[in-house]
């Protein structure tokens, strides 16, 4: 159950430039904490300028030593502050929150991971689930990145036995152009010669994730999940600010919209691809 | 004087409240979500979200935005209408033992009417808060509730259909609050609420836009509080009937300040989104705060700063 926690920083580190990882020690939300899901973070407790907490994705669990880890990208006041915190010293967390990625119940099969950016850090830990689930030969990952020095969890998911191919937008290394395009020659050489169901877990910028559902729908995958990213006030359900068009009408709406919306922080922020209304 | 326990019950017209924290609507949902934080029986009171007779969709997105100190929201009054909340979400608040307000809204007079009486014979709801003063929706609200005549229009018809306790929630976006406050009161209502947020815009300067989709939106956080307590203050000599105030309440200081300002009870808004526990802890660190001064009863400190 989600709680409000008093985490001790066991380490932060930058992985690529403006990519910190940070490793928390919180048994609770180590040993709670679902793929997909994320914690709320309160980056200072003595100014009110951020006054926000930030949300992050869990990046990994290590339930036998009561931690987990952060993988995330400096963007901002919050995050520049995050990174001051050292060693040693404790901040205020609350999670897991949100409702994470449904890892199926077929021992058959085909996962593929599609990350784009930072969109990796949630997709890591659904990596490790799955591999411990189902084993890691039907796990595949595709991440794409800006160039060579923002690509993200490469090694970690080789270290950890994962099939891994990148894109980048510069050429600078692996596929020189969109992780989509590594995600459609996947499918268009898998699909006719596979017969067992195929499953596509997403987490980028949203215009990557749109045709990511595009891919899939066209393909005719039996899954296709996304991590949504809006902006958060609460985290918690009750603000209604972060809310994403979601297709068929509320119940008791008779105005005739088809569409209702829900909260990314607790109604997601993992959502099935196909009842996302893209805008 | 030894370190006895201090009574903190206050009375906000019928509701009896156990001590003098609420939580401000929108703030809280209809509790649920916070149920996993601490037993809200421990609240004096819990306001939930605005409800409407329909369901409201609300607002584009984005609809948040964090300022300085503060926030921006324009959620645009977002809820699944008034036989959800009935059906749905009061079955859940009544098992705690806490007195309900409800936050009512509407497009026209007839609407908060309707809502009104429907909640006012539904058994676990214990007081309206009539909300005439969100500046995010472009029917009714702040339409209503920055003239005199408009609160006075729907206050009456409130009453008109129910004995509930009404509490008129107060924009801060209007000249003068204190005619706006004896208005509210001289057609009916019991007490009053107040500061609701204040109209705003923020900009991204890289995109040249506005952040939010609607453009405008309502300021909350710490950022508003002098101004809460300058109006509670300033309404509060003009009154005589209970106030409940708000306004970037972070903390049991913040909340004592609007209590010696003339608040006979406070609401915890923003602060319960950086602080799940904030109300709770509120209501702790006031008792403390009565036990070091040496101060037998909560209401023997309301209105003490101004009098």
């Amino acid at each position: 159950m989600k709680g409000i926690y008093n985490c001790e920083v066991i380490a932060q580190s930058e992985v690529s430039p403006g990519v910190i990882r940070s490793l928390l020690r919180c048994p609770e939300i180590a040993c709670q904490a679902q793929p997909g899901q994320f914690v709320n973070v309160q980056v200072s407790a003595t100014t009110t300028d951020p006054l926000l907490r930030r949300p992050f994705s869990v990046h990994a669990v290590y339930p036998s030593e009561g931690l987990f880890s952060l993988l995330y990208v400096l963007v901002g006041k919050g995050t520049a502050m995050m990174t001051k915190i050292t060693s040693g010293e404790n901040i205020s967390v609350v999670g897991p929150l949100g409702r994470g990625f449904d890892l199926g119940n077929s021992p058959d099969a085909q996962h593929i991971l599609v990350a784009g950016g930072c969109g990796a850090a949630p997709l890591h830990f659904l990596s490790d689930r799955l591999c411990a689930l189902w084993g890691c030969k039907n796990v595949k990952v595709l991440v794409g990145s800006r160039s060579k020095d923002a690509v993200l969890c490469e090694a970690e998911f080789i270290s950890h036995g994962v099939e891994v191919e990148v894109s980048t937008d510069d050429g600078t290394y692996g596929h020189h152009g969109l992780v989509t395009e590594l995600l459609k020659r996947h499918l268009d050489s898998s699909l006719s010669t596979l017969h067992s169901p195929t499953r596509i877990y997403s987490c980028g910028p949203n215009a990557m994730m749109r045709e990511v559902a595009r891919i899939a729908h066209e393909a005719g995958v039996s899954s296709c999940q996304v991590s949504l990213e809006n902006n958060m006030a609460c985290g918690l359900g009750v603000c209604m600010g972060c809310v994403q068009k979601i297709k068929g009408a509320v119940p008791g709406d008779t105005s005739g919209t088809d569409w209702h919306r829900e909260r990314v922080c607790k109604d997601g922020p993992v959502f099935n691809a196909e009842d996302i209304i893209w805008d | 004087m030894g370190l006895t326990t201090p009574d903190l019950s206050v009375n906000i017209g019928k509701i009896k409240m156990k001590n003098p924290v609420t939580v401000a609507s929108g703030t809280f949902g209809s509790g649920q979500e916070m149920a996993d934080f601490y037993d809200l029986g421990r609240l004096g009171a819990i306001t939930v979200k605005g409800t409407s007779l329909e369901p409201w969709p609300g607002n584009d997105y984005p609809r948040t935005v964090e300022t300085s100190s503060g926030m921006l929201n324009a959620i645009g009054l977002q809820n699944d209408g008034l036989d959800a909340f009935v059906n749905e979400k009061l079955p859940f608040l009544r098992q705690f033992d806490v007195p309900v307000i409800v936050n009512v809204v509407g497009q026209s007079v007839d609407e908060y009417a309707r809502v009104s009486e429907v909640l006012g014979k539904t058994e676990g709801v214990h007081g309206l808060e009539l909300n005439v003063s969100c500046p995010n929706v472009k029917k009714g609200c702040l339409a209503f509730g920055n003239s005199p005549e408009g609160i006075a229009e729907v206050v009456s018809a409130v009453r008109s259909v129910t004995d509930l306790t009404l509490i008129t929630k107060l924009s801060p976006n209007v000249t003068d609050v204190v005619s706006i406050a004896k208005t509210a009161v001289e057609a009916g209502s019991d007490a009053l609420s107040l500061i609701n947020t204040l109209l705003g815009v923020a900009i991204d300067p890289w995109q040249k836009k506005f952040r939010l989709a609607n453009i405008t939106g309502g300021l909350s956080g710490p950022a508003i509080k002098p101004i809460a307590l300058r109006m509670v203050w300033q309404v509060a000599q003009a009154v005589d009937v209970p106030i409940i105030g708000m306004g970037g309440i972070m903390n049991a200081t913040d909340a004592v300040e609007f209590m010696l300002a003339g608040a006979d009870a406070v609401a915890v808004g923003t602060g319960n989104f950086v602080n799940p526990m904030a109300a709770v802890e509120i209501i702790e660190g006031i008792q403390e705060y009565l036990m070091s001064t040496n101060v037998s009863d909560i209401k023997q400190i309301v209105g003490v700063v101004g009098k």
